[in-house]
Parts: structure tokens; sequence; C-alpha cells
């Protein structure tokens, strides 16, 4: 058997990837195979699409894809799609849109069926789970200052409005918990927004797109953005690397653009359509009346905007990949030029 | 003050938990799933002090007087039994049951056990389909309809699609009438309300859409048309995922003058059964029709200042029905007649379109027109 002393497990070691057919997973795919190592699980539902892993494997001759299907929500699915695992990233998740249900059971629901089929087998060496920024609260934080990995999540998500954040709090407890009593050790990474060719849209960040105008409300804040491959290279060393087991990573790119340059840019590259600048003052009142108004309703209008999610998402806040960097020795393959020219290009096309 | 259980804690779970805690005098004390995780996120988010994986500790520890069943339709019989068993009223969500003789049972069994039981199909009370009720009931159609058309398209997404398309064992695809057993309830139980008969004809013809089958589905029906006919009404019944724009209408043509509801867009119009002289015609109802789009959207705006406007402002006001009926010891909101008719039209179109050989219209089977005498002596 092959084994990189670098790295937590050997070349032929056996590692599983849920949501390996998404946005991130197929990134992270072709990044461990790449890096050399030869026997991949894929785990998808059954409707993905997972022609594009036949083309991956005649791509690195000699590795083996097994492409599992099933649903995490059955017990017995993730008790054979985790046998033998020696390393697991967790991508599968919900976003459930407007459900919190929904979300939490295809994010929280799934994970504790993972994580009980891994302790069944007590063969894993590691659990990356894959959350999201969505988590933090930086309610408290004052304007400008740096969001970190220290940075407190919300203590309260189910007052955000907003179905992922809620599930991904929980999700990131249950495994936090989950892996302290069992012993397993695990990772949890936090991307912010991740962007590349195949994904189409504004991160909310810079701003929302409502009755027929875009507003936006990010101005000159900083988007965390991380190119999709910048961010399957950190997701799959924080797999690997030894000795950062219980830790939390940020994933951002250096060179982060201002909201105000990235929309300008994809108006430039993309397509040309009309916004309205809103000023954080304003956006900050107009979220809070929104939150009065839904309580004083009682629910005629959802709590989609609120104070909390001001704070989460349009506050100007600065990042950074410090502890990326020094604990994981990761590097930015793309440059952000350059990752934003292929998104925009990627815009187009599907646009065309 | 009413003690509310919620047994079933998925989607539709949030929208009963969020009517039930605008309602006065009730309170929800406990929730169940057998998913303690999703018992849990439910309890917390509407805080709720108490949460069971098991449905008979709840009964027996919490002791509730109401009990919404929110679960996977085939669970609903025997939830509802054990409910009712254990002296609880229920409202079941939609369908209510997957087989008719299920319904017959439960409704037998409440009104043995001198408990009550309705079912969730709280589109029928919306804003405008209860000016509508009203209307009807003062004799704008002449005497009973004449003839009905029902009107309920759901939009298929890609997502639903392909989850569907990909799941063999999707819990949609084995309920008896599949697809359309867990989305035409609303709209058949639309037409039911009206029906003067206990066993009225039913002809059903079904078809997969182009949009499913070019995505490689054989067996899921999408797409349904069904005529239904007593000795004094008729009806067309369409059910379409396809049809653009998606509507979720019905309209009632009495006698006398005609009324069309949309559910979607809260708006109820009447529609005059007498013509005017000459160009009159030509020129008068469009002006008068403007008129009520208008008086429409200003009543929707009225009752959203209000803060009555919710989404599921129907719901709200069935169950607030429901309730009322229990403290007041009055009839159901839903009359029993009209559930169980429900069930039994449905039940009679799954056994026309379900099925390799029965993808063609066909007459209902004898012995579901037999089963119709039966709904007469409830």
């Amino acid at each position: 058997m092959t084994r990189n002393d670098t790295f937590l497990i050997g070349q032929d070691d056996l590692i599983l990837v849920t949501g390996a057919t998404g946005f991130i997973g197929t990134s992270l795919v072709s990044g461990l195979l790449d890096r050399g190592f030869r026997n991949l699980r894929c785990f998808a539902r059954p409707s993905s699409d997972k022609v594009r892993f036949g083309a991956l494997a005649q791509g690195h001759p000699g590795a083996k894809i097994d492409v599992v299907t099933g649903n995490l929500l059955s017990r017995a699915d993730c008790l054979s799609a985790t046998r033998d695992a020696k390393l697991v990233f967790h991508l599968a998740a919900g976003t459930g849109h407007k459900s919190f249900p929904d979300a939490f059971m295809n994010s929280v629901v799934t994970t504790r069926n993972l994580l009980e089929a891994i302790g069944r087998h007590g063969c894993a060496q590691r659990f990356v789970s894959v959350s999201s920024f969505a988590v933090y609260s930086n309610m408290q934080n004052p304007t400008r200052r740096l969001l970190d990995e220290s940075c407190p999540v919300e203590s309260r998500p189910e007052l955000r409005g907003e179905a992922y954040c809620y599930a991904k709090v929980r999700q990131e407890e249950f495994v936090i918990e989950h892996c302290k009593s069992s012993g397993l050790p695990y990772v949890i990474v936090r991307p912010g927004s991740v962007y590349g060719p195949g994904k189409a849209g504004i991160t909310d960040r810079v701003g929302i797109n409502t009755f027929g105008m875009f507003l936006h409300l990010g101005g000159s804040n900083s988007i965390p953005l991380t190119y999709i491959d910048n961010c399957a290279d950190a997701i799959a060393l924080a797999g690997l690397t030894k000795g950062v087991d219980g830790e939390i990573f940020n994933i951002v790119d250096d060179d982060l653009p201002t909201s105000r340059q990235f929309l300008r840019l994809y108006k430039r590259n993309v397509r040309r359509f009309r916004s309205l600048y809103v000023p954080h003052a304003l956006s900050y009142t107009m979220c809070w009346l929104w939150e009065l108004y839904s309580g004083w309703s009682k629910g005629q209008l959802p709590p989609a905007f609120n104070r909390r999610r001001w704070n989460a998402y349009w506050k100007k806040t600065r990042y950074t990949n410090d502890r990326l960097k020094t604990r994981l020795n990761w590097v930015p393959r793309v440059a952000t030029a350059d990752g934003l020219r292929r998104y925009f290009e990627g815009c187009r096309q599907s646009h065309a | 003050m009413l003690k509310i259980a919620i047994v079933g804690c998925g989607k539709i779970a949030d929208d009963h938990a969020a009517a039930i805690q605008r309602i006065p005098d009730c309170e929800i004390i406990a929730v169940c799933d057998r998913e303690p995780l999703m018992a849990r996120q439910l309890m917390e988010r509407f805080r709720i002090a108490r949460h069971f994986t098991d449905m008979a500790a709840l009964l027996d520890e919490a002791r509730p007087d109401v009990v919404h069943i929110t679960t996977p339709p085939a669970s609903h019989f025997d939830l509802a039994k054990l409910c009712l068993e254990h002296g609880c009223h229920v409202y079941v969500e939609k369908p209510f049951t997957l087989f008719h003789h299920e319904a017959e049972k439960l409704v037998a069994l409440a009104e043995k056990a001198g408990r009550k039981i309705t079912v969730g199909h709280d589109a029928q009370f919306g804003h405008a389909a209860r000016r509508m009720r009203a209307l009807v009931a003062s004799g704008y159609l002449g005497e009973v309809p004449v003839h009905m058309e029902s009107y309920y398209s759901y939009e298929l997404g890609q997502g639903y699609a392909r989850a569907l398309l990909g799941d063999a064992d999707h819990w949609v695809r084995r309920l008896p009438g599949q697809l359309l057993h867990n989305l035409i309830s609303h709209g058949i139980a639309r037409i039911a309300e009206f029906l003067t008969t206990d066993s009225p004809e039913v002809i059903a013809y079904g078809f997969t859409s182009s949009f499913l089958s070019g995505i490689g589905e054989t067996e899921l029906i999408d797409e349904l048309r069904v005529i239904i006919s007593d000795k004094r009404t008729t009806a067309f019944f369409t059910f379409s995922t396809q049809m653009r724009p998606a509507i979720q209408q019905l309209r009632l043509y009495g006698s006398r003058n005609g009324l069309v509801l949309d559910t979607d867009q809260e708006i109820l119009l009447k529609l005059r059964g007498g013509r005017f002289t000459s160009y009159a015609e030509k020129f008068v109802p469009p002006v008068l029709m403007a008129r009520q789009y208008l008086s429409n959207a200003l009543t929707n705006l009225g009752t959203f200042m209000a803060r009555d406007f919710h989404m599921k402002s129907g719901m709200k006001y069935l169950i607030e029905s429901f309730y009322r009926s229990i403290v007041n010891g009055t009839e159901p909101p839903i009359p029993y007649r009209e559930i169980l008719l429900t069930s039994w039209i449905m039940e009679a179109i799954f056994a026309q379109v379900q099925g390799p050989s029965a993808r063609n219209h066909k007459r209902m089977p004898e012995p579901l027109l037999a089963a119709g005498s039966r709904v007469r002596q409830v």
C-alpha cells in the first residue's frame, strides 16, 4: 500500500465523499484523484447526474471510483456507504430553501445517520463536515471587525428566518457533540460564497433580486468568495492533513473584491441589468422594520429579513484565511481575478 | 383552553403550528415524530413544551384534546384510529386516507366515540372561497350548480420530478394513486361540496406528461382529466403539471348566474346570467368585470392591512372552525358526507387511471359503483 507520510491516510485507503455530484463535490473528487488517491466512493442521490465520474476515472488510470446511490436518510444506505471508509468528506446537505424541516432533515438527520454508521464500522480516521459561513452570528462584532474561526455562531438560528442557517448550526452542534462523545476525529470547514463555472446567480451578500429590481446591499463590503477549485483544495487538505483534529477552518480566497467591484464586473462581463444601491443604514432600518412587521402581523410576512440576517450578510466585515494557510499549508490555486474571469465566462454561457 | 398535539414534524407541520399559535384559547402542548431530531426541531422553533417519539406515550402522558396528523398518508388511518380510541378529536391532513373503506371506518369510529374528525381541505376556506360559499347559500346561482369546472395545477419542478424519478421507493410511488393521490384532494373536494348524490358517475383519463416521459418516467401519471356526473350536476376536473398558467380555480355555473373562484389569487368573480341588449353586451360586461377585479384587489388589500391575509389563512380558518365545533358541540366545518365522497371519487379515479392496463379512459368498475351505495348509508 502506498503511503504518503504527509497525509493522514494512504493513497489506496478508501475515501467516502457524500454529495459527490454537487458543485463542490465534483471538484473535490477531481482534486483527490489529482493528489493520487485511487480509492474513492462517491455517494449520490439516485437522481444525480453520475456521468461525469466516468470521464474522471478515464483521466486517472488505476483509480477506482465507486459510485453508490442512495439516501442518507436511510440508515442501511449509510451503513453500506461508510463500510471500510478511512476518511469521510460529508458535503451532502439540504438547502431546504424556505422549509426549515426539509433543510434540517437533509442536513442534521442525514449527518446523524452517517456518524452512527461510521461509528458502527469503527474504521474512519477522520470525519470532515462541510458547513458554511452562514452559521456566523456577527451580531456582536463591531463594523469592520475581522471575522475568523473564533467568532460566535448564531445562538438562536431559528430567528434568522433562514432554513439553511438553522440546519447548518444544528448540524455543526451535532457533529461536535457526537464526535467528542464517540471519539471520532473530526474537522469542520466553513466555506464562504463558493463560485465558479456552473454556478449561476449572484450571492445574496452582494444583493437581492426582488420585484424586478436588483437591490445592491453590499456596497463597499468585501465579499467572502472562494473559487470552487480553491475551496475543494481546502476541504481536501482539511481531511488529509495530520494533527488538525477538532479544528474549524474558514475558507475564503485572497484579494477579495468589494460588492461594488463584483457587481460592476458582473454587469460588464455577463449582462446588464438595473440595480439600486441601498446604503447600509437604510438596509438595516428596512430589515428592522420588516422584522417588527413580521412579529406584529404574526407572520403575515415571514421574517425573511431581520437584523440577524443583516448582520450576517451585509455588515461591513473583513475576512481572513490565515488559519487555512498556517495549519493546512493551503495556497489558493486560482487567483481571484482569474476565478472571476472563468465564472463570468460560465455565466455568459448559461445565459446564452 | 384546548390542548393540541401534532404528530409528524415535517414541512406541513410548520404551517399547522403557525396557524394554531394564532388562534386564541388553545395551546400546542406536545409534538411527536418517530425521528427524535425532527420532533425536537419543531418543539424548539415553536417553543412547545414536550416532544415524543411514541404516539401512544404522547396520548397517555400529554392527554391532548385534539391531535393534528401531519404524517405521510400511509399512516393516517392507523394514527387517526388510535387517537379516536384515546378520546381525541382529530384533524387529518389531506389525503384523508389511502382507501375509501378506511375513510368510512374513521368517520364511523368518530361518530361512535362522540369525537369529531376533519380533513385538511384548507383551500376551501380561504377568504374568497368563503365569500363564494355565502353567495351560493344565498341562492345566487339558482338551485344546485348545473355544471362545475375545477382546475388544480401543480408546477412540477425539475428537482421534485428528478427526485421522484430517481427513487423507485419514494413514498409518493407507494400511494394507491401515486402522485395524483398526494395532489388532487383539494380540487376534488371542491366538486364534492356541491354534488347532490353520493355515487356520481366518474370517467377518468390520465397520462404521463411529455415533460415526465422526456426525462425517463413511464409509470407516474401527472395529467388527469375527469368527468363527474350525478343526476343534476356535471363537473369537469382538470389536474395538470404542465398547463400554464398553473391555475387553481373553481367555476360554478347555475341556472341563474355563475361564479369563478381563484384560490391562488384570492379572487371571486360573479358571472351574470343575463345579457345586455345589442351592442351593450360588448361594452358593459368588460367594464363590470374590471370593477369586480378592482374590488377584489381592494378587498385583498384591506384584509392584508387587517393582518388577516397569511398565505395559509384558509388553514387557520378551518382549524379555528373545527375547534369551535368541538367546544360548542356543533357540526364540524367539513361535513362527513363530503369527506367520504371526496375519498370515493378519488378511489374511482385511481381505479381507472393507475396501472399499466388502465391508461386510457374507462368507466368505473362495478365494485366501486357498488361502494357508492354504501356511502349513502352513512
